[in-house]
């Protein structure tokens, strides 16, 4: 599965696909201080999604999203409307 | 695997994060949990488990040490910020900001 290039069509597309089975979802974030790059995943077993990077920058926003999900899947409503507004 | 408290479970991740910084890598997996112990069964099996649909389980490893930890709705806010906190701090190794990198990224299919 390749690379996402562009921050925004990654996050939109994982934030669906995490809405249609939040069960079957997971998320892997993989860092590597050595090579400097960090590299995260959104996968139902069917469909993977990737995005790659070695800027500090995308750090603040890979962690933003990371977190959003997080809070999703602790939320009792499945389908919050939360994902909606932006 | 070891199941641990939110608590512990962020200072043994500061550990891991530690350790990778000459070698290696940190996996940090994120998963939806609905707090179930055993296999579902098989069906004609009557299921007497109630899933619960506001649990998160994170797993984290580096090389062969494992950890994990489940967190509910209860402690998301309190563990997050930590967690957070943690991520920025040891995700150092990147490159800094640089304004060119935009366009060099765009044209590295």
């Amino acid at each position: 599965m390749p690379y996402y290039q562009t921050w925004e069509e990654f996050a939109r597309a994982a934030e669906k696909l995490y809405l249609t089975d939040p069960m079957k979802v997971r998320v892997v974030l993989k860092y590597r201080h050595c090579d400097g790059n960090l590299c995260i995943k959104v996968t139902d077993n069917a469909v993977c999604l990737q995005y790659k990077t070695d800027q500090a920058q995308d750090v603040k926003k890979i962690e933003k999203l990371h977190g959003k999900l997080m809070r999703l899947m602790v939320s009792k409503e499945t389908h919050s409307g939360s994902m909606e507004t932006d | 695997m070891v199941l641990l408290e939110n608590d512990s479970f962020l200072t043994e991740l500061t550990r891991l994060f530690q350790k990778c910084r000459t070698s290696g890598s940190v996996v940090i997996t994120l998963k939806k949990y609905d707090g179930r112990t055993k296999p579902a069964p098989r069906k004609g099996h009557s299921e007497t488990f109630e899933p619960a649909d506001n649990k998160c389980l994170i797993r984290a490893s580096e090389g062969k040490k494992k950890i994990s930890t489940v967190i509910s709705t209860k402690e998301v806010i309190k563990f997050q910020m930590a967690y957070s906190n943690l991520l920025r701090a040891h995700m150092d190794g990147l490159k800094k900001k640089d304004k060119k990198s935009k366009s060099k990224k765009t044209k590295a299919t």
